[in-house]
């Protein structure tokens, strides 16, 4: 510090200021993209919003000939669908992440491929799950997965269907095979990044593997993995062609997972570029008005929850 | 030491920031460089050309419309560039709706359509333009089935009544006393039928509605017609390969799919035959869907610079008693391009005028038998002929530009 020149502190400053301004630049840019974003939904949603009001959200039909709009089935399609790829995709994800970080931290070889494998997976485009999911998921959840669902356990409102293979369950079990990559490899991450300290003291007390893994590291790591679980549901609502390809594209309201479905996302893909009328059209930008709310709303709630838990703890990561 | 690497870090921050706005920046100008429609200078003093002799000047024209027409366009874009190699021509499949739009706000040199603009997106053009409707191309629709122990070469037949008896959930069974009285001597499952849609707006399903809406008063009031509409039954996929997807899927089920679709794939999905109003079931081939838009325009089309909001080549072709071997589900798709071209609205230079108005020439006169292997039948003589009359009407800056015979 003290062999600093004065000029050399100046050159140093100027750039600091020239990044500052730079980095500033880019930080507002990203709040003003917000508003403009938010703002131009609702501009442009404007006449959908005075037409219908409230009972857009909870309309049930829609009917672009009759100019009858309803959002109902496609929200309640994009919540069931995400939170089902979170039943399914989380705990897979964990366990992956676990035997990565915990058990396979030693076996240099099989630990790096199958992190490899898994960052290679979150690399591949949506699209391709969204035709391998059209042309070999769907047979075999059709086939195979849902009649036994359906004949076994069909007296629970959930399997009470008739299995047709394009519907609810199998487009969670879409988002959750492409929540697994997101989530695994942040987990991992968190996960290896909790001091070995922790780990060392549990083993120093005689806890086995399990014991370590569930009372040292995991606790650990908790408001980390949280974060990584918000991560994959953000994919999971905001994705689109997967689903859109194997959910069946019929706005219904079932309780039954085997009952074809609809998402927001979906609806979008499916008939924003064939909008003929100005209502419509504008009923289409309210659709992405409400995904847009929703999205805002999960990472709001996942912020105040993750605040929550990490309360008073005395560490964070 | 650390004071120094917290700079070091610091500056390396500060050029990943520069070279991403430097990115974002030359994203920015592509995107709207690209979204301007003129993608490359022309020489201002390009000479008054005809369409019909010599190599036109060099011009980027920009089309984009319905996804139906998308695989024949792409094969009239190559060969036209063998005999223009000047032009480049540039076609986005964003959707009718989209295409329509875009000709709207100016942004297209062409656009494209599934179905005619209605009396709405007519006043919502420029005022003072005139935009004219140009078919460029017949497809058609066929009701495709999955239902095991039925030959392939067994084509089921089927009315326009029940195809929306179907479709609107009233049929559930194949053995549907309706469907046995079409089909005697086939032996027709109990099964539930599966019904199948497209999910996405498609000028495919706005041929089929129109043409279910046609045959049944129910559908009309309920339903209706349109690029997307809200379908009593069945599951929605998207795309002719999607709807295919879903057919090959599900047993006993039944969807609408382009012909093309069938005759590129050969056949793979079986598909019916459909009643036309002589009483005739058709097997759609090129053929029955050619005669089919030459006896829906035969009481002649409306005038290219006139609203074509009334006009419906498929009620036409739904209410011909006279030609008995006609393809019922046969539809037009459409090229827009306004009539008085000029920066004014269009922000179309001279060489792009003629540009486009030689392309549109090309693609009804010389470019219809490139089709007939994808699946598209070439236009009949008399459709060719008033597209011709309406293409000669068009000018730049009030000089006609075709100035051929």
């Amino acid at each position: 510090m003290a062999n600093l020149s004065k000029s050399s502190r100046r050159a140093r400053s100027r750039g600091d200021v020239v990044l500052r301004s730079l980095v500033a630049t880019a930080a507002i840019g990203i709040v003003a993209l917000l508003l403009v974003l938010g703002a131009e939904l609702v501009n442009n949603s404007g006449l959908s919003l005075t037409t219908y009001g409230l009972g857009f959200l909870t309309g049930t039909v829609w009917d672009p000939v009759h100019l009858v709009f309803g959002a109902l089935p496609f929200i309640y399609g994009t919540l069931l669908t995400s939170g089902l790829a979170l039943l399914i995709g989380l705990p897979i994800s964990l366990g992956v992440a676990i035997f990565l970080s915990e058990k396979a931290r030693n076996r240099r070889g099989m630990g790096s491929l199958l992190g490899a494998l898994v960052e290679l997976l979150a690399a591949v485009p949506s699209v391709i799950y969204g035709l391998w999911g059209l042309f070999f998921l769907v047979p075999v959840m059709k086939n195979y997965v849902e009649p036994p669902l359906h004949s076994y356990m069909g007296f629970l409102p959930i399997f009470g269907t008739t299995p047709i293979g394009t519907d609810f369950l199998t487009a969670g079990v879409i988002l959750a095979i492409m929540i697994i990559p997101t989530v695994t490899a942040v987990s991992r991450d968190i996960l290896n990044a909790v001091p070995n300290s922790q780990r060392e003291a549990m083993y120093s007390l005689g806890a086995t593997d399990w014991e370590v893994t569930r009372k040292a590291v995991l606790p650990y790591a908790r408001s980390g993995i949280f974060g990584a679980t918000i991560l994959g549901l953000g994919r999971a609502v905001g994705e689109t062609m997967a689903v859109t390809m194997v959910i069946g594209n019929a706005p219904s309201i079932s309780a039954s997972l085997l009952s074809e479905g609809y998402t927001l996302t979906s609806l979008i893909v499916n008939q924003f570029n064939e909008t003929t009328s100005s209502l419509y059209a504008s009923a289409m930008v309210e659709i992405g008005l409400i995904l847009f709310a929703l999205a805002l709303a999960i990472n709001f709630f996942a912020r105040v929850l993750v605040w929550r838990m990490t309360r008073g703890a005395r560490f964070r990561i | 030491m650390n004071f120094y690497r917290t700079g070091a870090s610091g500056t390396t921050i500060g050029l990943v920031v520069v070279v991403i706005l430097v990115v974002a920046a030359a994203g920015a100008y592509l995107a709207f460089g690209a979204g301007g429609g003129s993608g490359s200078t022309t020489p201002s003093t390009a000479p008054h050309t005809t369409p019909t002799s010599g190599l036109l000047p060099a011009a980027t024209i920009n089309g984009g419309g319905g996804t139906l027409v998308f695989p024949l366009m792409s094969s009239w874009i190559f060969a036209y560039s063998q005999v223009q190699p000047n032009i480049q021509v540039n076609y986005a499949s964003i959707g009718s709706g989209a295409g329509i739009a875009q000709i709207t706000a100016g942004t297209l040199n062409f656009g494209e359509s599934d179905a005619p603009l209605k009396s709405s997106q007519y006043t919502a053009l420029p005022a003072g333009s005139t935009l004219l409707t140009v078919p460029i191309s017949a497809s058609a629709v066929v009701p495709a089935y999955n239902i095991p122990g039925i030959a392939s070469t067994t084509h089921l037949r089927f009315t326009g009544n029940v195809l929306a008896e179907i479709f609107y959930g009233t049929i559930t069974t194949w053995n549907d006393p309706r469907i046995a009285a079409l089909n005697p001597g086939v032996n027709l499952p109990t099964n539930e039928i599966t019904v199948v849609h497209r999910s996405d707006g498609s000028g495919t399903m706005y041929a089929f509605t129109n043409y279910l809406s046609d045959s049944n008063s129910t559908w009309r009031s309920k339903v209706g017609y349109a690029t997307s509409v809200n379908w009593p039954v069945g599951i929605g996929c998207k795309g002719n390969e999607g709807v295919a997807g879903c057919i090959a899927n599900n047993q006993y089920s039944i969807g609408p799919l382009e012909i093309a679709y069938e005759i590129t794939n050969a056949g793979s999905i079986s598909y019916g035959s459909v009643q036309n109003h002589a009483g005739n079931f058709i097997l759609a081939n090129l053929t029955n869907i050619q005669l089919a838009v030459q006896a829906g325009a035969k009481a002649g089309l409306p005038a290219g610079n006139a609203q074509w909001s009334n006009f419906s080549i498929i009620n036409n072709i739904f209410n011909d008693s006279a030609d008995a071997q006609i393809y019922p589900i046969s539809t037009f798709t459409y090229a827009l391009v306004y009539q008085n071209l000029g920066a004014t609205y269009a922000g179309t230079s001279q060489a792009q005028a003629a540009a486009v108005v030689n392309f549109l020439w090309w693609v009804v006169n010389s470019g219809q038998n490139a089709g007939q292997k994808i699946g598209y039948p070439p236009l009949p003589a008399n459709v060719v002929s008033a597209d011709d009359t309406t293409l000669r009407s068009i000018t730049y800056n009030g000089t006609p530009i075709y100035t051929g015979s």
